[in-house]
């Protein structure tokens, strides 16, 4: 099964590190030391401060063999890696229900000959690294700087004002901007390349698009994040997901350098 | 002539981008709105604010061609690329001088034979990143992030008081604290892997290798930068050298993705 080889590529995971366990001060504790995640948000300069290493909610096993089938619950995969958003961003819709328009089954279709762009060690580009692993954000003041747990090239979102560029050169990552709306983050991200994959599905992305993500810290340990996805060229409509972020108390991003561990690419290249 | 190759490996600049002439609000300025490089240094909290995109300071043409000959001018080499501690941490130094051990030669002697990991889009590590195009500072609260133009993994450098881990997972980059001697930001970073090359003249490193490096931002444009070294696995004594980073004032680091444009791998996959 396609998704079983995808998720096996994922599945280098750095072995031990340190400072995962380094005990963050200022973080709310209850009389055990554990960290009290239904604490108030902190906040910063008057707006909620998202810093920490966050991991989207994991998808319930179940959830994904009513999805993909009794067997795939008998591969040795840890489903624990990614999220059902890696797989496809229209994950619980019907098969008709997405918005495709024929230029991205075309796109689809030309994929399905292709191997993912992670697995020749490029960017899972968005919204694929916030479903892997863990990422971390961190606020500055004048912008949010997002780390990816893995590996992909770090994020700055401006938060000084400016606003998006006119006319960019095409990035994995994009170019992000991000505004307060009351006490909700609002990311508004374009200039993507192309090349990026949408998901494991292979749903593909134009340089047209644009995505905005929604930030808001609930409570100290939780952040409720909306993605809206809008890109006319291969969508009839836009669209939009929603996850839970579960902040990891003293705990860190590891450095994931993905071509220390490359061996396939000679393989690969005749593709 | 073997450093040759390494710089035309690190000279893939990309085209051009976005935000690279963004005028940043805050920036002192002259009255023709260029940028007061001589201002005072901005503060933060009390101690300098190291935030911005910096360059370390190129070297001359005339130490190239005096180290390597006449003939470094006839190559179609970007020198600005990069500088001359890239090519060797002991630039400068005669050989005799050099404290090396014969272990340290025998590795040298060993890797030979091999590409710079820079060349299989592998990192340069500290100090090469620091020194190859520019890169980023963002001091954040609790930490400072270096985003390094080369495409290198972002460095976290902890500045909430906690020490270095004991223990830890060898990473290309290290694991760093940062503390303040007066104005001075002196970030020690230990726990690299044995696996990433000093410089281009691949003088190598040990897990046991720690380098200080400390900033004096002594105006709004310029830094003083000592960087030293302490192996002694490898080397009989410390060693370090300074250098002057300037700033780039209105501009960015852009995403730089190494994969992207990786065609050698399948040839030099054999050495």
């Amino acid at each position: 099964m396609r998704v079983t080889a995808i998720l096996l590529i994922t599945m280098t995971l750095p072995l031990a590190a340190q400072w995962l366990d380094h005990k963050e001060a200022g973080t709310p504790r209850g009389k055990d030391g554990k960290a009290n995640l239904t604490a108030p948000a902190p906040r910063m300069n008057g707006k909620p401060d998202l810093s920490g290493v966050w991991q989207a909610e994991r998808t319930p096993d179940s959830e994904f063999r009513q999805a993909l089938g009794e067997e795939f619950a008998s591969q040795q995969v840890d489903l624990n890696d990614a999220t059902k958003y890696n797989i496809s961003v229209f994950w619980g819709l019907k098969p008709g229900e997405e918005p495709l328009r024929p230029e991205a089954v075309a796109v689809m279709k030309q994929y399905r000959n292709q191997v993912a762009p992670t697995s020749r060690c490029l960017p899972a580009s968005l919204p694929s690294s916030l479903f892997f692993y863990t990422f971390k954000i961190i606020q500055a003041p004048r912008e949010t700087v997002m780390l990816a747990g893995v590996g992909d090239p770090p994020r700055q979102i401006y938060t000084d004002g400016r606003s998006l560029p006119e006319d960019p050169q095409p990035a994995w990552m994009g170019y992000s901007v991000g505004k307060w709306e009351g006490d909700t983050f609002v990311v508004d991200t374009s200039g993507f390349n192309d090349t990026a994959w949408l998901d494991q599905m292979g749903h593909p992305r134009s340089e047209s698009m644009r995505i905005e993500e929604r930030y808001h810290r609930r409570d100290f340990g939780h952040m409720d994040l909306e993605i809206r996805f809008d890109d006319p060229k291969y969508y009839t409509r836009p669209f939009s997901i929603k996850a839970v972020l579960n902040l990891q108390p003293d705990s860190d991003v590891l450095e994931f350098v993905c071509n220390e561990n490359e061996r396939d690419r000679t393989h690969l290249a005749k593709q | 002539m073997k450093w040759i190759t390494i710089l035309l490996a690190a000279s893939s600049v990309p085209a051009g981008a976005q935000w690279l002439n963004y005028r940043e609000t805050g920036t002192p300025r002259t009255k023709d709105g260029k940028p007061n490089l001589s201002a005072p240094a901005p503060r933060v909290k009390g101690r300098p604010d190291l935030s911005g995109v910096w360059e370390a300071e190129r070297t001359p043409l005339i130490e190239y061609t005096r180290a390597f000959g006449e003939d470094v001018a006839k190559l179609q080499v970007d020198l600005n690329d990069a500088t001359k501690y890239v090519q060797s941490v002991f630039w400068g130094v005669k050989p005799e001088d050099q404290p090396l051990r014969p272990e340290a030669l025998a590795a040298m002697k060993r890797s030979s034979g091999t590409p710079v990991p820079s060349s299989r889009c592998l990192p340069m590590g500290v100090p090469g990143g620091l020194f190859v195009y520019t890169f980023k500072m963002i001091q954040a609260p609790r930490e400072i992030i270096v985003l390094p133009g080369g495409g290198d993994p972002p460095r976290q450098i902890y500045t909430d008081g906690r020490g270095l881990p004991e223990d830890p997972q060898p990473a290309w980059m290290g694991y760093s604290v940062g503390k303040w001697e007066g104005d001075t930001l002196v970030v020690e970073t230990t726990g690299f892997t044995e696996a990433s090359w000093l410089d281009g003249a691949r003088h190598p490193r040990s897990e046991q290798m720690r380098v200080e490096e400390r900033y004096r931002r002594r105006d709004f444009g310029h830094i003083d930068l000592e960087v030293n070294f302490n192996d002694p696995k490898y080397y009989t004594r410390q060693f370090g050298f300074r250098t002057v980073l300037n700033l780039v004032a209105d501009s960015d680091v852009l995403e730089f993705v190494c994969n992207e444009n990786e065609k050698d791998q399948a040839h030099t996959a054999k050495h």
